[in-house]
């Protein structure tokens, strides 16, 4: 049960990602004061950026980091950078290797929240403005993300229960959820059974991994939304995000609330107005409520 | 006209000063209101307020008699329940728009989300533009005027009123026709869209209800009552009532209503007793007078707590499935007592508030009977999600009950089978839970104590998403918990014991060191104060009682409460059946059971050794079972540590105190 947000501009250049999404974050911070994430769009890097949630502990964290250290070099992914800060840590790697089958590995034995080139996942416990004190997230620009905050209902407050979940094995996608999805189990086992393992009980860590192994079929964007209306049951409004567009599908009960608002330069879509109008302080926005079982997605110029 | 700034002024702020210019005749513009929430919930004066900007959720929910212009756009639920008075949006309004409304004009100039008018009573609702998915979904009664297009299942669910639709319509919603319209409905309509300036010319093509699915197909025959004990007899499997179920399902061919809750042994408190030390405690009768009862449920936000005599209230029991006498008797009871009553679903009666000394407003799904003015003189608010002898679904009054002044209050037809919706229409979740929550807030000013009404399901993560929507109190409702009328798989099937619930709530609110400060009242099965010490030493705040209340108050525990002619005029609004109950007299009966309760929960907390009910806990309790056991984790008796050595005189100390 949460808030999302989510921000692409259309035009080729940076932008200021992070603090647009705190702001509208902020705005509906009302929906879900445990914890609050962002999947952030910046520089196409040549190295692979790894992020994982390890202990704060030092000790504790010594240990997760060297064993993250030892798995890497199982799969000579060569380390090139290394920076920890408040419950992550956070590398860039040189790999060329098989994607999925590096990240299952990883992930058996280290909590792996973000991979990709141009996406970097942060998220913790706490509000947007206590994620950005720890991580600075105001300061991040790029070209596009998306942003949650959570109201745990049925998992954990932990970060890694924390949105945005990338889709496991598939670089640089990620998605944030609002609602929840009933036939959890069944598409559980179903995606299990093609070989994906789940790492949370939180049924938006399903919704990537259904969109990612989609994806992978080498389905479009467009194409995955449509079948996962058809095939997810339950009450949602969720954002996607790729190193080139965001989506959003919504659930055919119109049950959860997303607003979206769309001009020559960019695209804004919130759970509720009020974050939309944060970026539009004194004015009135021409905003739209998508209708019930629709889908869109939206890319920028590169 | 005096402007208020959203951007410098927090909402409670603005509300509070927007209610002063309203008493004072003054009309009021909200500038930079930036889609902020419950922009003028709760006024009841006939104050103008100009909303230069978007709203957002609720703008100008639970008010009677103001009128709202809102420049731009609207965010869900706009005039919610509203009495009296008018919204205009100029923009397009989001989900919702108008529900629940009992006599309002809204007009969208855009247009509108889904579920448009939902549960709306009276009144008229009119977009400009398209309305989308399940416009008048399960609308009572007023007018939805629709000048662009219909979505989906226009008009779903509908019990009464009418739908005009200017546009195309995508599909017509369950059980519902279209008609023709006469030449004055058109007028009215013109006449309407005239005053609010808006153009159109077309044709409209009129929905209403079909009739097919507002009474049930087939009724259940007469039964001869049974008491209790018949359906419960474990040791006859196929007993008398068994086996006229099957005959009666032979019948109708459909499943069956009764009342109360499940019938059938499940751990409860019987399998829990005291332990204690029997040399350590001898007193007088006299020494219970100082023995502490006084409970306060609600303060966890600085609203006034309800303060009750003993850890106990009555359970929430509709003006509906009971009679107006007894909801008369129930609330005086209370006053004697000093305990709070319950309205339940269905409204407040004038006489049960005037009766009552601390009266809680219970707000229901299909918010029959819900309104402003009596949440303003409730003494606490409770939102219900569900019951223990249901969850998960809505109430259920039998067409027999629903007599010309009970649809009345309630605004619904005469003489339908009302089955309540299983959701609210603006709670989908937690997260849309949280700004209901801030809407009742402000529209009792933050005075009163809010609490949430659920029943036992999944109690753990209840109990955390109750606490962390910044509820005061929560009334937990196990399996055992009873019902005016519910299908017997649910009330025997559905849930989880009171035992185990109490135990998952406590655990759940420690998992999150939620610390005592929200209230846990748990019910469902208390019987008397031997059972109201056991929930406080599990760890409950209060208790609540129902069933045996109306038991002390002459009911037979017959079960027929459903059907309307209740022999004894407690489950009945047939007058004549009425006329059978005495006020007076079971009002005293009532009253004397309570204080009966009060007796033993005094001379079970001293002889605990305690001057302080709420001084009780786990250590004082031992499990009899292996099952209570294992749910409470509280120790067996055969393993308590004192049961091995018989020096120290321990006894367990069940259902004889004193």
């Amino acid at each position: 049960m949460c808030g999302i947000a989510g921000v692409l501009y259309k035009q080729a250049g940076t932008h200021e990602i992070g603090k647009t999404l705190i702001d509208m974050l902020d705005g509906c911070q009302h929906r879900g004061p445990d914890s609050t994430g962002f999947a952030l769009y910046g520089e196409d890097s040549d190295q692979l950026q790894l992020r994982f949630i390890v202990p704060t502990e030092e000790t504790a964290r010594k240990k997760a980091t060297d064993n993250i250290a030892t798995l890497l070099a199982r799969h000579d992914a060569t380390i090139k950078s290394e920076q920890s800060v408040g419950c992550s840590y956070q590398i860039a790697v040189d790999f060329d290797g098989d994607l999925l089958a590096f990240t299952k590995d990883i992930e058996e034995h280290a909590k792996l929240v973000s991979v990709g080139h141009t996406l970097d996942i942060i998220k913790d416990d706490g509000t947007a403005h206590e994620v950005d004190d720890i991580y600075h997230v105001g300061r991040v620009t790029g070209t596009h993300g998306i942003g949650h905050v959570r109201l745990a209902t049925e998992s954990a407050v932990r970060p890694e229960a924390a949105h945005p979940f990338w889709a496991t094995g598939f670089e640089d996608i990620a998605i944030v959820h609002n609602g929840q999805i009933t036939n959890y189990w069944k598409m559980r086992r179903r995606l299990a059974r093609r070989g994906y393992t789940f790492h949370t009980d939180n049924d938006s860590e399903l919704v990537a991994v259904y969109l990612a192994d989609k994806l992978k079929q080498g389905e479009t964007l467009d194409n995955v939304l449509e079948t996962a209306i058809a095939d997810l049951d339950g009450t949602f409004s969720f954002l996607v995000s790729t190193p080139n567009e965001i989506g959003y599908a919504k659930d055919n009960l119109a049950a959860k609330p997303m607003v979206l608002f769309e001009t020559d330069d960019m695209i804004a879509i919130a759970s509720e107005e009020v974050s939309l109008n944060r970026l539009f302080p004194g004015q009135s926005i021409n905003s739209t409520e998508p209708a019930p079982g629709t889908f869109q997605t939206w890319s920028r110029s590169t | 006209m005096v402007k208020i700034d959203l951007s410098k002024t927090d909402i409670t702020d603005a509300n509070t000063r927007i209610r002063d210019y309203g008493r004072a005749g003054e009309d009021v513009e909200i500038i930079n209101p930036d889609a902020r929430h419950n922009i003028g919930v709760g006024l009841v004066d006939p104050i103008n307020v100009k909303v230069s900007g978007s709203a957002g959720y609720f703008c100008g929910g639970l008010s009677d008699g103001a009128h709202y212009e809102i420049e731009h756009n609207a965010g869900w639920a706009v005039g919610d329940n509203i009495y009296s008075g008018s919204v205009v949006v100029g923009g397009n309004a989001g989900a919702i728009a108008g529900v629940a409304i009992r006599g309002a004009e809204i007009v969208v100039r855009g247009n509108m989300g889904s579920r448009a008018g939902q549960v709306m009573k009276a009144g008229t609702l009119c977009c400009g533009g398209n309305a989308a998915f399940m416009a008048g979904y399960m609308m009572y009664g007023g007018r939805i005027i629709i000048l662009g297009d219909g979505a989906a299942k226009v008009g779903q669910d509908m019990s009464a009123g009418e739908i005009f639709v200017g546009g195309k319509i995508e599909s017509l919603g369950n059980d519902t026709m279209i008609v023709d319209m006469d030449a004055a409905e058109r007028d009215e309509i013109m006449e309407f869209l005239e005053r609010y300036k808006m153009n159109y010319n077309g044709d409209f093509t009129k929905v209403i209800n079909a009739g097919k699915k507002l009474r049930y197909a087939n009724q259940e025959p007469r039964a001869r009552p049974q008491p209790f004990f018949v359906s419960s007899n474990s040791s006859n499997y196929w007993n008398a009532k068994v086996q006229e179920d099957i005959w009666i399902k032979g019948e109708v061919g459909r499943y069956r209503i009764r009342g109360y809750g499940a019938s059938k042994p499940v751990p409860h408190l019987n399998d829990i007793a005291f332990i204690k030390d029997v040399n350590a405690q001898h007193y007088k009768p006299e020494e219970l007078e100082d023995i502490n009862l006084k409970t306060t449920v609600g303060g966890r936000y600085g609203a006034k707590p309800l303060s009750l005599s003993m850890p106990v209230m009555i359970a929430p029991m509709s003006f509906g499935a009971l009679s107006r006498s007894v909801k008369i008797a129930l609330a005086r009871a209370s006053r004697l007592s000093g305990i709070s009553e319950n309205t339940g679903e269905g409204g407040m009666l004038d006489e049960q508030r005037e009766e009552a000394d601390q009266l809680i407003f219970q707000c229901l799904s299909g918010r029959l009977g819900w309104n402003v003015k009596d949440m303003q003189r409730a003494d606490a608010i409770e939102i219900y999600i569900s019951q223990g002898a249901k969850p998960g679904l809505g109430g259920q009054l039998m067409a027999k009950k629903v007599t010309p002044e009970l649809a009345a209050i309630r605004g619904i037809p005469v003489g339908i089978d009302l089955r309540s919706p299983s959701r609210h229409p603006d709670v989908l979740g937690a997260d849309d839970l949280v700004i209901k929550v801030e809407e009742f807030r402000e529209a009792t000013m933050h005075k009163v104590p809010l609490g949430i009404k659920m029943g036992a399901g999944r109690v753990n993560d209840d109990i955390k998403i109750a606490y962390k929507d910044g509820f005061d109190f929560v009334e937990l409702d196990g399996l055992q918990g009873s019902t005016g009328a519910a299908s017997t798989e649910v009330l025997e099937n559905v849930g989880i014991p009171t035992l185990s619930a109490v135990q998952e709530a406590i655990d759940g609110l420690k998992e999150i060191d939620a610390g005592d400060d929200m209230d846990l009242v748990m019910m469902g099965g208390i019987k008397d104060g031997v059972d109201v010490v056991k929930m406080l030493a599990l760890g409950a705040d209060c208790t609540s009682v129902g069933t045996s209340a109306i038991i002390a108050g002459g009911c037979i525990a017959c079960m027929q409460c459903h059907v309307g002619t209740c022999p004894v005029g407690i489950a009945t609004q047939d007058k004549e059946h009425e006329a059978r109950y005495d006020i007076d007299l079971q009002s005293q009966n009532i009253h004397r059971y309570f204080e009966s309760l009060r007796w033993q929960i005094a001379s079970i907390t001293k002889a605990l050794g305690y001057d302080d009910v709420h001084k009780v806990s786990r250590d004082d309790l031992v499990a009899l079972t292996p099952e209570a056991a294992d749910i409470t984790g509280l120790p067996l008796l055969s393993e308590h540590p004192a049961w091995h050595q018989p020096e120290m005189g321990l006894e367990v100390l069940d259902r004889k105190a004193g």
